[in-house]
């Protein structure tokens, strides 16, 4: 993993999933440099989950293929460490146990959550969605994004200000999703 | 009957109800019953033994079925992306930017969304379309320090830039006063600064060379730019010298050395290569046979871009023109307009003010038509009548250039007739100059004779007239342009077609006069945006003098069939009734017939 001092190499993650009605769930991970170029690029073929699968796993669906599926997957290709992992999937949260970074989950607008409150349920960051159980979510600000980890994981919320402190007043963490969900349009036209 | 069973039916017929039971009595019919010993009872004094089965409950475990939800491998396409070239690597300066769309943008003092450079449709390898895709929003890239801009580009201007950056053949064709100079400059030192060009030939009509210089200085200070000039020796020297990454060239230049363009070196590659040609104006090409085109066509280069406001000034055939040095036989003649726009949608971006300025002033059209005055009258009339005689006289001997020498005579005497001096036109633009003097305004007024020019000069002096013309050394002309706007005491600047139609800002004159029309709608377009472009304060009203029932009224029939056929190609009209002028319809002009075939008419 690259240290503070060595931004010439560091790097941030990207993950988002995109749910496609004809294809199933489609994922992209994107490396970017501190400069915001892209570095590496990954995206999966879709995924569908099996009947056996959505009755058997139930609310835990989501978390399963998001995180383990997709997220490890595609992590598992890159050659880069990043610094941070951000995504803007609740559910890919669950990548967190599988990969050896921090993972935050960058909410969207500008939520007035502050530091150490759990976080609004929005349902579209939701884990838990058919038993209202949400696991608790640390959210905290970096710069003007508004960020969250994980309750159980909320020394991740040190590791990411100590780590992107230099790059926070100027970063918009949200916006490299646009990027990626472009991406996986234009590999699918591809491989079309 | 006496058995116990009586009838009442008289007629001897049944009663079935029973009668009274017969009486009792028992009869002794012998031994008692002796009891006979049968298998029956035997089997009665056995009695059952049931067959007990044991069932074992404990082995009967119901069937599992197993069901597979094991993990299942997920296919991952992997793309990855070389690092920029170390010239846009700033390590001593701290990361700013990164991905700050809206940052950006709130720094450009834009809230609009992120501008994206899009992989044009030639690049094909999908890893290349995604290094494209994949790139920071352009406002972003802008927001780093080293890029400073003077003021905040438009929307629309970022767009533009967008569109040249990924491009290797493209025509920004804007309307004029959209500020291609700006984009085109704001490109080149983007892909300067990515380490993706580092030669750039910049080609321009020689009075614009020092627009260019100075918009360079005032968008890209930071790039040294060289400008050709000087004897043959001098510029030998100038086309060869490395480390200058934009030099400036006129056409006129490309001719004279076009033999170093062609020169090869020991290789048997061109000795002069360029990894940019940018042709400013770039209708001065649309001649594929002309000397300018060919030498464009023969200097080395790797990309090739083209501004022009006017991408179809007569046929189609000028973009074909163009396309040709963009790129050699990706149009033909034979095209029709409407496939030729399909085929250059991708390589072509046309905004008009319209489109993108919806909050700039308007710019009103009012056609001045009036009347010659009793002389012009009679001098029109002996000279159409004269010119026409000789014309028909002449029969198969007549060519394309005695009618057009015909047509130049008629349109003169439309601005002034040659014995008294009488103009009606004049009178008219006297009137309307009153009342911009009156108002402190200021007006352009063009014409495409220097004489006609100097003519109004003499008789518009209460209103301070300047002159900018091909007859004003170039040296000098910047100067006028520059008492034109600081001199409150002149209304007037009278222009010719050919030397102020282009690349003149001239946003401060609300008042433009086309004393008389240019054969082609596109040059009057580029004169009527010299006033109305960005930083125009108030609405530009454009005079149009049509001397009625003459060969100008004729003429502007011929402008609006061009107009049709410039829609056609860029806004998927319908095809115009007519693509070209034919030569019936030039000698038709004086109802002449004439020997056929088409031909194409001269700008």
């Amino acid at each position: 993993m690259a240290s503070r001092g060595d931004q010439s190499k560091a790097s941030l993650g990207f993950l988002t999933v995109i749910q496609d009605s004809d294809y199933g769930l489609l994922g992209g991970y994107l490396i970017l440099n501190t400069a915001g170029r892209p570095e590496e690029f990954h995206c999966t073929a879709p995924v569908r989950p099996s009947r056996a699968q959505q009755i058997l796993y139930g609310p835990t669906l989501e978390p399963y293929l998001y995180g383990e599926q997709i997220g490890r997957t595609l992590a598992a290709r890159s050659k880069a460490q990043p610094l941070v992992l951000c995504t803007d999937r609740g559910p890919a949260l669950a990548v967190r146990e599988h990969v050896d970074m921090p993972v935050a989950l960058v909410l969207p607008g500008d939520g007035e959550a502050g530091d150490g409150a759990t976080a609004s349920c929005e349902s579209h960051w939701r884990l838990d969605k058919a038993h209202g159980r949400q696991p608790p979510l640390v959210a905290f600000r970096l710069g003007k994004n508004q960020l969250a980890v994980p309750a159980t994981m909320s020394c991740d919320r040190e590791a990411i200000l100590q780590r992107l402190a230099e790059l926070a007043e100027c970063m918009d963490l949200a916006e490299p999703f646009g990027r990626i969900r472009e991406a996986i349009e234009e590999a699918r036209r591809g491989g079309q | 009957m006496s058995d116990g069973w009586e009838t009442s039916d008289p007629a001897g017929g049944f009663d079935w109800a029973p009668a009274a039971p017969p009486a009792a009595f028992s009869i002794n019919l012998g031994p008692p019953p002796v009891t006979v010993a049968s298998p029956f009872e035997a089997a009665l004094r056995n009695g059952p033994v049931p067959e007990v089965q044991k069932i074992r409950w404990e082995d009967t475990a119901p069937r599992a079925i197993r069901i597979g939800i094991g993990r299942v491998e997920v296919a991952v396409r992997s793309f990855f992306f070389a690092p920029p070239p170390a010239v846009c690597e700033r390590p001593d300066e701290p990361v700013k930017s990164h991905a700050a769309a809206r940052i950006a943008a709130d720094l450009l003092g834009q809230r609009t969304a992120p501008t994206r450079i899009a992989p044009p449709r030639d690049v094909i390898k999908l890893e290349d379309r995604l290094n494209y895709v994949l790139q920071p929003p352009l406002e972003a890239v802008l927001a780093e320090r080293s890029l400073v801009f003077p003021f905040p580009p438009f929307s629309y201007q970022l767009q533009g830039v967008a569109f040249l950056y990924p491009r290797h053949a493209a025509v920004l064709a804007d309307e004029m006063g959209l500020g291609k100079t700006m984009q085109a400059i704001t490109a080149i030192r983007l892909l300067i600064r990515s380490g993706e060009l580092r030669s750039v030939l910049l080609v321009c009509p020689k009075p614009l060379v020092t627009n260019w210089r100075r918009e360079f200085a005032l968008w890209a200070p930071e790039i040294p730019v060289l400008t050709i000039e000087g004897d043959q020796a001098r510029r030998r020297w100038q086309w060869q010298l490395a480390d200058m990454p934009v030099k400036i060239a006129n056409y006129e230049l490309l001719n004279r050395d076009r033999e170093l363009f062609e020169a090869c070196g020991p290789t048997g590659r061109a000795q002069l290569q360029f990894d940019l040609v940018l042709l400013d104006e770039s209708q001065r090409i649309k001649n594929r046979a002309s000397a300018t085109s060919q030498a464009a066509r023969a200097i080395s280069r790797s990309r090739n871009w083209a501004l022009t406001g006017t991408p179809v000034e007569n046929s189609h055939e000028d973009l074909v023109g163009i396309f040709e040095f963009l790129s050699p036989g990706f149009l033909s003649p034979d095209m029709k307009p409407r496939r030729i726009g399909q085929l250059v949608s991708d390589y072509v971006l046309r905004r008009t003010k319209d489109q993108v300025l919806t909050d700039m002033p308007p710019k009103l059209f009012r056609d001045a038509e009036l009347d010659l005055s009793p002389e012009q009258r009679e001098t029109y009339a002996l000279a159409e009548d004269d010119g026409v005689l000789r014309l028909t006289e002449m029969g198969d001997a007549a060519t394309i250039h005695h009618v057009f020498e015909l047509v130049l005579r008629l349109k003169q005497i439309c601005n002034f007739d040659p014995a008294t001096g009488a103009s009606t036109k004049l009178e008219r633009l006297e009137a309307d100059l009153e009342e911009v003097a009156t108002s402190g305004r200021k007006a352009i007024v063009f014409s495409q004779w220097v004489d006609t020019l100097q003519k109004l000069a003499r008789h518009l002096r209460r209103f301070g007239p300047l002159e900018y013309h091909g007859r004003i050394p170039s040296g000098r002309r910047e100067a006028v342009i520059q008492r034109f706007r600081e001199n409150s005491k002149s209304h007037v600047l009278l222009i010719s077609y050919g030397a102020g139609g282009v690349g003149l800002n001239l946003q401060f004159a609300n008042y433009v006069f086309l004393f008389d029309r240019w054969w082609n709608p596109a040059v009057e377009d580029q004169a009527v945006n010299r006033a109305h472009r960005i930083g125009v304060s108030g609405s530009v009203t454009v005079t149009r003098f049509l001397m009625l029932g003459t060969i100008e009224e004729r003429i502007d029939l011929v402008l609006q069939q061009k107009r049709e056929l410039f829609d056609t190609i860029f806004s998927g009209t319908e095809a115009p009734r007519k693509l070209h002028l034919t030569q019936e319809e030039i000698f038709g002009l004086f109802d002449l017939k004439c020997p056929g075939g088409p031909i194409q008419v001269a700008a």
